[in-house]
């Protein structure tokens, strides 16, 4: 017996250095800022992998998003060794708040491999451009699916269908909590940024060695693996998605301008001595302070 | 507990052939190399030679890995020129010795280690796979113990859960843990030992051709060096070209070094200095200045520009001087003549010179560093290449093949590797792997290979076909009268083969200190480039890097604990070891000698001595060209 994984992955902004591009007001000017898979979308795309290697499965993964996404599809297939991409694109599904796009990725995992029941779907923490990490939770409600968010390692037990997992719980200003659930299959994990699969035996070095090979050579032509479902194929209830989908009633954006720099860096020459002693004078100056 | 057939530990390129040839010969098999990605850790001179003997088989390179060897590899250059200078200050004589090199040798190729064992892994790989083996990297082998009842060893890693294996190959390098933790042998005391140190240097194909005299883009040559460039140690220099790079280096007897510390980067800066060498590898060499008076944002936006239009005119000279590229560019239409990508390379030339007040210098451009002991296979050799169920190869077996200007220890490797591949089958087909079944049928495979034999003995042919080319170019009376009369009595053939049966039964090892002394390696050297040499001079003083500049080129995965620990600070070894590491790691505080193990690049000059493992799976230093 093997499992059906589903992973969620969203395309975003690239905030690293000569990626990102702001306007002068200070907001992200996306048209100009590379996209990419996002960084949590990556660690749900290698639990995936490490699922796979570990108890064999298939895997698909999906993302809502306009047609460019495809590229985080195929960064998420090079990471995960996917068996099958979906990208949920329709001009309907535009302004869509969390719920309308839960109701989108429900209807889209019910699609994946030729419509079986998935046994766990994986997702990101959440987003790095303004999402509430709501999408997560709203998707498990819709599927049914027990939800368990914060997840750094976790264990599947074939036979009886359960999946033991550890969650990270952070009390802020407090500690950390680590608690060990058991919960029955099928469910929906968000895994925590600082998951860290191990592949600690001869075969699973192996077969992660294998499966990396090939999700290299598939993520060169994926597109052969790569479904683009609007509502209609998703048969979406025009009413549930996009803007009409949305309750959300935005009260106010607070615009996050860019943070000004406080800090201002001095350039020294390695043979430059002097500079260098007057830079060091200045360091010991201020630890004395 | 997971459990396999067979485990080789150590990706070089003998462990790399025997997953490749246990697989050939149908048997799964499992690699273990420390390092971060295969070739990460191997370094070598080097040229890989394909070889044949009246004295029985040799496996090759193209027995492994197939006979389209030469056209599928990425090696470097094919050796039809092998040369050697004797050396005395700016003296230099040399005598052609292709006759020797292509003495019993189908081939040899320059190589570059990283790029030639990740092409080996990838081969070797697609095999293995079929059978449910394969290669595991950045793992580290850290014990191993014996299952009483099954006799199967219980493999211990830093990175794995433990497992159980049948047999094993210990393919783990000149500083074998396996033949440390196991006994199997001694560590290598330094008679048996040779220190390699190369650096590498870059330049264009094309002006490779040129200097060289290559009329075959895909030929190159090979030179070697006596004399006072040996900086009166027991050794020699080498320098081999490869496509687009120049290897440089020497290979030096360890007891020498220890009677005399050097520091090893000194040897090949007396190399680099050399006025043959300094010609050889000159080239134009950018000086980005950015003027100081300057607001400190215009300079910073100067060196931007500045680092981008060098990237672009490397990139472009590069091209510019590959016969392939060149070629590939122009059929992709990205140029559409040779003459368009020179005027492109002059403008941009221009453009730095004229705008960025960049100044081109007479130099060369070093682009790695690197250190290893090779053991010497006459004195070193692991005479019974195995304990229990363990097989050695290569270098782990003391297996250097070092003769003359014979420097062989990867073609060596390779025959180990099918010779212990083969054993290990037949013991698979019987279930038997005790000793008397598989060990001391590897062991006979081994002192039956050719190589082996020429660890043991003279070859006279070798010698007379030496002596020939050497005769050719050098009158007796310039060796001065003791030298002469040796010359003359083995110049003799009837009186050489003599004095050679009478040698080989003697004991060959107990006169290699007369055979390969100071007379040899440098003195009668000299005496030959001051008597015939011609003066050669050079046009520059290159200005050659410190050794903290090496160091602060190369790539490392520091590990936060030492894989060496001193076991006692005050002794006389450890202080020559202030002056041996190449990295210079080790330094004295007071009386006491200090190790700091960041920057060490693994050569193992200071484990005679210490408590020696190499560094947990993917840390340490990683060569990028090897
Ligand atoms: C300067 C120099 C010039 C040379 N010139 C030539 C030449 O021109 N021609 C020639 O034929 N030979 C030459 N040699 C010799 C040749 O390079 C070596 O004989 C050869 O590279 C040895 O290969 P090997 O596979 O036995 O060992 P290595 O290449 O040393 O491989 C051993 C591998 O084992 C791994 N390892 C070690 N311990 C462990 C462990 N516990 N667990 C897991 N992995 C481990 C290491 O990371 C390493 O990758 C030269 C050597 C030097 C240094
Ligand atoms: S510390 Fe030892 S092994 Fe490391 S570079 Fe120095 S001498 Fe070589």
């Amino acid at each position: 017996m093997t499992l059906n994984i589903a992973v969620i992955v969203k395309l975003e902004p690239d905030f690293s250095e000569g990626s990102v591009s702001y306007n002068p007001d200070g907001t992200l000017n996306r048209a100009e800022t590379k996209s990419r898979l996002g960084a949590h979308s990556a660690i749900a795309s290698l639990a995936a992998f490490y699922t796979k290697v570990k108890y064999g499965g298939y895997i698909s993964i999906c993302s809502m998003g306009p047609p460019m996404a495809e590229i985080a599809l195929q960064e998420a297939q090079s990471i995960s060794d996917a068996d099958e991409l979906h990208l949920y694109s329709d001009r309907l599904f535009a302004s869509a708040d969390t719920l309308a796009t839960a109701e989108v990725l429900k209807q889209g995992i019910k699609k994946m491999n030729t419509g079986k029941e998935m046994d766990i779907v994986f997702s990101g923490h959440r987003a790095s451009d303004g999402e509430t990490g709501q999408t997560g939770p709203q998707t498990a409600w819709k599927l049914g699916f027990t939800f368990l968010g914060n997840v750094i390692d976790f264990s599947v037990d074939l036979n009886n269908r359960y999946i033991f997992a550890k969650r990270l719980v952070a009390l802020p200003g407090f500690y950390d909590i680590v608690e060990e659930i058991q919960a029955p299959l099928p469910v929906f994990i968000a895994i925590d940024p600082s998951y860290k699969p191990t592949f600690d035996t001869i075969s699973l070095r192996l077969t992660s060695g294998r499966y990396l090979k090939e999700a290299k050579e598939r993520a060169v032509n994926y597109k052969s693996y790569l479904n683009v479902l609007d509502h209609k194929k998703l048969e979406l209830d025009p009413r549930l998605v996009g803007l009409p989908g949305s309750p959300t009633i935005v009260h106010k954006v607070e615009k996050i301008p860019k943070a000004r720099t406080t800090r201002s860096a001095e350039l020294i020459e390695g043979d430059d001595r002097q500079g260098i002693i007057n830079s060091v004078t200045k360091i010991l100056q201020l630890i004395q302070k | 507990m997971e459990n396999c057939d067979v485990t080789i530990v150590g990706g070089g390129s003998a462990g790399l052939a025997a997953l490749k040839h246990l697989s050939s010969l149908g048997k799964q098999a499992i690699l273990l190399e420390a390092g971060k990605e295969i070739g990460s850790k191997n370094v070598s001179g080097g040229i890989l030679y394909s070889k044949k003997s009246n004295n029985g088989k040799i496996y090759n390179v193209e027995d492994i890995y197939g006979e389209s060897f030469l056209n599928e590899s990425p090696y470097e250059r094919l050796i039809t020129k092998y040369i050697l200078n004797a050396t005395s200050k700016d003296k230099i004589f040399s005598i052609d010795l292709t006759e020797s090199h292509d003495y019993q040798t189908n081939f040899g190729v320059s190589v570059l280690l990283n790029k030639l064992n990740s092409w080996f892994a990838q081969e070797a790989q697609i095999e293995a796979e079929k059978l449910g083996g394969g290669i595991i990297t950045g793992v580290h082998v850290r014990s191993l113990r014996w299952d009483e009842k099954s006799s199967k060893i219980i493999v211990e890693t830093d990175e794995l859960e433990e497992f159980e294996t049948k047999v094993m190959i210990a393919a783990d390098g000149v500083n074998s843990e396996i033949a440390e933790m196991t006994n199997a042998r001694e560590k290598f005391s330094p008679s048996e030992l040779y220190q390699g140190v190369k650096v590498l240097v870059k330049l264009p194909e094309k002006i490779i051709e040129e200097r060289f005299n290559i009329t075959n883009s895909d030929e190159g040559a090979a030179y070697l060096f006596a004399g006072d460039v040996s900086l009166n140690l027991i050794g020699g220099g080498f320098l081999y070209t490869n496509r687009d790079s120049l290897s440089i280096g020497g290979v030096y007897h360890y007891d020498s070094l220890l009677e005399h510390p050097i520091e090893p980067t000194e040897i090949v800066n007396a190399m680099l200095r050399n006025p043959l060498i300094s010609e050889l590898i000159k080239d134009d060499v950018p000086l980005k200045e950015i003027d100081k008076t300057l607001p400190k944002e215009e300079q910073v936006r100067k060196s931007f520009a500045i680092t981008k239009l060098l990237n672009n005119w490397n990139e472009l000279r590069q091209l510019y001087y590959s016969h392939k590229l060149k070629k590939k560019s122009i059929e992709d239409r990205k140029y559409t003549s040779e003459d368009e990508i020179k005027s492109k390379l002059d403008n941009l030339t221009q453009k730095l010179t004229n705008e960025y007040h960049t100044k081109f210098m007479t130099n060369y451009i070093e682009l790695e560093y690197t250190t290893k002991l090779v053991p010497d296979g006459k004195r070193g050799r692991m005479k019974k290449p195995y304990y229990k169920n363990i097989l050695f190869i290569g270098d782990a077996a003391g297996r250097g093949l070092f003769i003359g200007p014979r420097i062989e220890g990867l073609n060596v490797g390779i025959d180990d590797a099918a010779r212990a591949s083969i054993a290990i089958a037949r013991s698979l087909d019987k279930n038997n792997f005790e000793s008397n079944y598989l060990g001391d049928f590897y062991s006979q495979s081994i002192e039956q290979s050719p190589y082996t034999v020429d660890m043991k003995e003279i070859d006279k042919q070798y010698l007379g076909v030496i002596l020939n080319s050497t005769r050719k170019k050098i009158s007796p009376d310039a060796l001065g009268f003791k030298h002469k009369l040796v010359f003359n009595l083995i110049s003799n053939q009837g009186l050489r083969n003599f004095f050679i049966s009478l040698i080989n039964k003697y004991g060959y090892t107990r006169l290699l200190s007369f055979i390969e002394s100071e007379d040899v390696y440098y003195k009668i050297p000299i005496k030959i480039a001051d008597k015939l040499g011609t003066v050669k001079s050079s046009t520059y003083i290159p200005q050659i890097p410190t050794v903290q500049d090496r160091v602060a080129k190369l790539c490392y995965h520091e590990d936060t604990i030492s894989h060496i620990k001193i076991l006692n600070s005050g002794k006389n070894f450890l202080k020559k070891m202030v002056t041996l590491c190449p990295t210079k790691c080790y330094s004295l505080e007071g009386n006491d000698v200090v190790l700091q193990h960041e920057g060490c690049i693994e050569c193992g000059t200071c484990s005679k001595e210490t408590e020696w493992r190499h560094p947990r799976g993917e840390k340490g230093v990683l060569f990028k060209y090897g």
